[in-house]
């Protein structure tokens, strides 16, 4: 396992990893498992950290793989509702509850139109905008040339801004 | 809806992001438990790993290696060869009796294979009835053995062998009826032994409880009454 000084360079960023696994899921109850299978994997595997590189884009690159590891595990169960989006309620991890009170509700047109955005425009934003993540790093967790972040960047804008002119009407 | 929302260039929409979308702080039970994870466990002592490989090896070796140790031969000899008839009563028990011959069908031929004689037999009546016949060859003696099925399913198998001299354990005769043959119980079976002129004779079945011993007796006495053997050269 890592040593105490890795454990503990690793928790300066709980909570944005949460705050992030938060906006992924949605639901907090699921954030808490996946933040931390977030940090089992990253103690585990301590040891294939480079130090000197960014542990922060390290521990959010793990948190995204996780995440869509097991969301990619849910879309191939979860029923396609008639929309042809997936039911976003239920939940990522086989034991989580399913209380549907927990999850997470938008409070804010910004928070609806972020979640209505797709899973890799609401975290490329997530990453550069809300964390202050360099294009560089936000690169590295999504595992994309930076000139692909940067389109990204600017589509995921763009449909944000037409979301929100929507609930402007 | 505010004014802000008007202001659409990237910039703005940026700040907004970073400044109105409210912020999650995690739970204090969420570090606790990654703190708890990451807590190193207390170390196995060196020794246990491979001291219970070594004993799972061990007890792996005794279970493969069990039946194939030589089983405590009884010394009384009489003992020893109830065992080997007991044996026979089992096999036959499991597989079925490989001739199912009809006395008195059969009994030139069995008399040529066995050795023995039979001047007179018990062919079964209404409690007992007669399922086959055939030569055994056990302990290094030729002899026959006549099987026998009751109203209750019970396989009771009649075994006569040679066996000159060959004493019957005095302490384990019982008197039944006019007769007093030994009772002897091997493997989860009981063996009626009893000596006519130079033969030894069994009657083996499963019958071992004392509910089932008058049952037994009177199996006994039905065959012994009825049955003469005798060495046929």
């Amino acid at each position: 396992m890592a040593s105490d000084d890795f454990t503990q360079q690793a928790l300066q960023h709980l909570d944005a990893l949460y705050n992030f696994a938060v906006y992924l899921t949605r639901n907090p109850p699921e954030a808490d498992d996946l933040v931390q299978e977030t940090y089992l994997r990253a103690l585990r595997f301590s040891h294939r950290f480079e130090p000197g590189t960014h542990l922060r884009a390290w521990l959010f690159q793990i948190l995204r793989n996780t995440f869509l590891t097991f969301y990619r595990l849910r879309e191939r169960e979860v029923p396609i509702a008639d929309d042809g989006v997936p039911d976003w309620d239920v939940p990522m991890f086989h034991d989580a509850p399913e209380d549907s009170s927990s999850a997470m509700e938008a409070h804010t047109d910004l928070e609806r139109a972020m979640s209505r955005l797709p899973q890799d425009f609401r975290t490329v934003l997530l990453l550069a905008e809300v964390e202050g993540m360099p294009l560089e790093d936000v690169a590295r967790v999504m595992g994309c040339p930076v000139g692909t972040v940067k389109s990204r960047i600017f589509r995921a804008k763009e449909r944000l801004r037409a979301l929100l002119s929507d609930y402007k009407r | 809806m505010s004014d802000r929302f008007s202001d659409s260039s990237d910039e703005t929409l940026g700040r907004r992001l970073a400044s109105e979308l409210p912020r999650h702080a995690a739970p204090a039970r969420l570090r606790a438990a990654i703190l708890d994870a990451a807590a190193p466990r207390a170390a196995k002592p060196a020794w246990l790993v491979p001291a219970l490989s070594a004993l799972a090896t061990a007890m792996v070796l005794a279970l493969a290696f069990l039946p194939l140790l030589p089983r405590i031969v009884p010394v009384d000899p009489a003992e020893r060869l109830t065992r080997s008839v007991v044996a026979e009563h089992e096999r036959a028990l499991m597989w079925g009796a490989r001739h199912a011959e009809v006395i008195p069908a059969a009994l030139p031929w069995l008399t040529q294979e066995s050795g023995i004689g039979l001047r007179s037999v018990f062919a079964g009546d209404d409690r007992l009835s007669f399922v086959g016949a055939e030569p055994v060859y056990l302990d290094g003696r030729r002899g026959m053995a006549l099987y026998y099925r009751d109203t209750d399913g019970h396989l009771v198998t009649y075994t006569v062998l040679p066996a000159a001299g060959l004493p019957v354990p005095e302490r384990r005769r019982l008197q039944v009826d006019r007769f007093r043959p030994a009772l002897l119980y091997d493997s989860g079976f009981s063996s009626w032994v009893w000596r006519q002129g130079d033969l030894v004779c069994f009657l083996v079945s499963d019958m071992v409880s004392e509910a089932e011993l008058d049952r037994f007796k009177d199996y006994f006495v039905r065959v012994r009454t009825a049955t003469e053997p005798v060495p046929a050269y």
